[in-house]
């Protein structure tokens, strides 16, 4: 499975891997450390919202929720409770993955739109849920003093090699997902639901599936999110953040895994660039990010619905190609010449 | 019993926008089998618009009147230029084309007019009115006689003048339409204007009531939608007469559980409803398949 997967995709994991230990010892200042933490919390969410999206070819709203719910299961069992970090973090796994099968069965004959809608309604009852249910979650008020990881001392730079290493193992799971047996119906069904069916693929088992993973990796990802910052609001888990989430995989590319990562670590920059031009500008008020959130969706469905990678990379081989074919001709044009030197 | 009449009558008013919201989801739909997900933003958009005119020191009738005329020119440009431009995506590409104008128009609005809530004049006094006991806000007559109007107008236009017809004939076979020489483009194109234009009206009616901010449409396009499902996508009656039933229970919800939870109750009836019978109460046509 791992040769497999090696074979395949040897060549990005590898580069991946390097960039990914390189970041923290180029950037020394904390800040920008603290910058990939957060990229890399956001790129768990997005991997997993790339199985439904790009795979399963469902969409989902309130991928915002299942963070939230992830991090305030953490939170509150280990503050609340007492328990340790490690517990909290698989309760965030667990809990949201039961939500999203519980919501995954209840909408699993829905398509486009009704999903959709079905997903953004979720995000605003969980949103508003954890506002009013003050006695646990400190309503808008929030929580405070979470227990932080404490993993090899829990400085930044351990952080960000421990979630690193939580996008590394999630990278690996959805790409051999993606070129199992699985991954192949998971395709099939994107292309054509009925085809799919009538091949024998219980197409709402594996939608469901894919929904449920997704959730679950959301939920870890807020887990580790909550245990990263020591506090906690309702206000980062609504449809602003879902929003930015779907940027991130549509910029990258919907179909695409790498895409998802990728478009993650765009869009985080993009961001924290726009949060560090609006200190800088005065009277830039309101959300910049969202306007070019917003322009982003709409550009890429119009000029490149593909998204970046598969765009890039059909480029790459179109450039390959044009390569090696202008080197066979120029090996041909040598062979004639030898050949009329030789006679 | 002064109390539960008294909710009743505040739900009839929310129901009352959910209807025109629904609405205009329903005449997108029927015309392009597009669910416009920035049919909230049109609403947001009318009662900004309008406000910031009035802060330009226009009278209240021409600014009210060019807020709805500028929303429905941005309905017509977003058909013109991004509808029709993707006509051939798939439902997810479509969804998430109008979540991007959404977010957009959101931001955009943000950006030009900040975080803050703004209140409108009512058009008549501030003075609530009794009736039987049951206090209602001048407003809200004015709102519901909005959406009766309204409402009645779509109505008539769609059933009783050759227009309507034209625009159905191209919700029911669109190659047809174009063989008798109706342009589905146009009609797509009229169905935006129509969407705009009754979409900034509700924005404007409902602003003295409830401050308007960047932010409102989201909550009134979600519920909205809700209302055009619960009722049967693309029966428009329907769609009035759940918008109405949603702000009710949405108003009982409100006054006897809890007003924290009120928007949430709204959601839950959305999710169980698409549990039970995700075709409508009124509905069986065009099930889930949103965008085909």
């Amino acid at each position: 499975m791992m040769k497999q997967i090696i074979d395949k995709w040897g060549k990005s994991i590898g580069i991946y891997l390097f960039l990914m230990i390189l970041f923290p010892f180029v950037m020394p200042d904390e800040y920008y450390r603290s910058v990939g933490i957060i990229i890399g919390l956001q790129a768990i969410v997005t991997i997993g919202l790339c199985l439904v999206m790009g795979l399963a070819g469902q969409i989902s709203l309130g991928q915002a929720a299942f963070w939230g719910i992830g991090a305030y299961t953490s939170a509150v069992l280990t503050t609340k409770y007492g328990l340790p970090p490690f517990i909290g973090l698989i309760a965030a796994a667990i809990v949201p993955g039961l939500f999203a099968f519980i919501l995954g069965r209840a909408i699993a004959g829905l398509q486009g739109y009704y999903l959709a809608m079905a997903t953004l309604a979720f995000g605003y009852i969980v949103q508003i849920g954890i506002t009013e249910w003050e006695s646990v979650t400190g309503g808008a008020n929030g929580m405070i003093s979470i227990p932080q990881m404490t993993f090899f001392g829990g400085s930044e730079l351990s952080m960000y090699f421990l979630i690193w290493g939580v996008v590394t193992c999630v990278l690996l799971f959805s790409l051999n997902l993606l070129n199992s047996r699985v991954g192949r119906a998971f395709r099939a069904i994107h292309k054509s639901e009925i085809a799919a069916t009538s091949m024998g693929i219980d197409v709402r088992k594996f939608k469901l599936n894919a929904f449920v993973v997704s959730g679950m990796f959301a939920g870890i990802s807020g887990g580790l999110y909550a245990h990263y910052m020591g506090i906690l609001d309702p206000q980062p888990f609504g449809l602003h953040e879902s929003i930015k989430f779907l940027t991130m995989v549509v910029i990258g590319g919907m179909t695409s895994i790498w895409g998802a990562l990728i478009g993650t670590i765009l869009i985080g920059f993009i961001s924290e660039a726009l949060v560090l031009l609006s200190e800088v500008v005065p009277g830039l008020q309101g959300d910049v990010d969202t306007i070019v959130f917003g322009a982003i969706l709409v550009l890429i469905v119009m000029f490149m619905p593909e998204g970046l990678v598969p765009r890039i990379r059909a480029a790459f081989e179109k450039g390959q190609a044009k390569k090696a074919k202008a080197m066979a001709e120029e090996a041909q044009r040598k062979q004639q010449v030898e050949r009329k030197a030789a006679t | 019993m002064t109390e539960l009449l008294q909710y009743v009558a505040n739900g009839l008013v929310s129901g009352g926008i959910y209807a025109i919201v629904a609405v205009g989801f329903i005449t997108i739909y029927n015309v392009s089998k597009v669910i416009n997900l920035a049919q909230g933003e049109f609403l947001m958009l009318g009662g900004m618009v309008t406000v910031a005119l009035i802060g330009m020191n226009l009278p209240y009738g021409l600014a009210a009147l060019l807020a709805i005329l500028m929303v429905t020119l941005i309905g017509v440009l977003m058909q013109k230029y991004v509808i029709a431009y993707v006509k051939k995506a798939n439902p997810i590409s479509l969804i998430i084309l109008t979540i991007g104008i959404s977010t957009l128009i959101r931001g955009i609005a943000s950006f030009i007019w900040g975080k803050d809530a703004f209140a409108l004049e009512p058009i008549t006094s501030n003075e609530p009115i009794s009736i039987g006991g049951v206090m209602i806000a001048q407003q809200s007559i004015w709102i519901l006689a909005a959406v009766l109007i309204i409402l009645f107008l779509l109505w008539y236009l769609m059933d009783k003048t050759i227009l309507g017809k034209k625009i159905n004939a191209c919700s029911v076979n669109p190659m047809a339409a174009r063989l008798m020489g109706i342009s589905p483009t146009k009609m797509s194109m009229l169905a935006f204007a129509i969407s705009g234009a009754t979409g900034a009206i509700a924005g404007i009616v409902i602003a003295p009531l409830s401050v308007t901010s960047y932010d409102v449409g989201v909550l009134l396009g979600i519920k909205g939608f809700s209302a055009a499902i619960l009722g049967g996508l693309g029966n428009p009656l329907g769609a009035a007469v759940a918008a109405f039933l949603l702000g009710i229970v949405e108003s009982l919800g409100a006054g006897y559980i809890s007003s924290g939870m009120k928007d949430a109750i709204a959601f839950l009836v959305l999710i169980g409803m698409l549990l039970i019978k995700p075709s409508g109460i009124f509905g069986e046509r065009s099930v889930g398949k949103g965008g085909l």
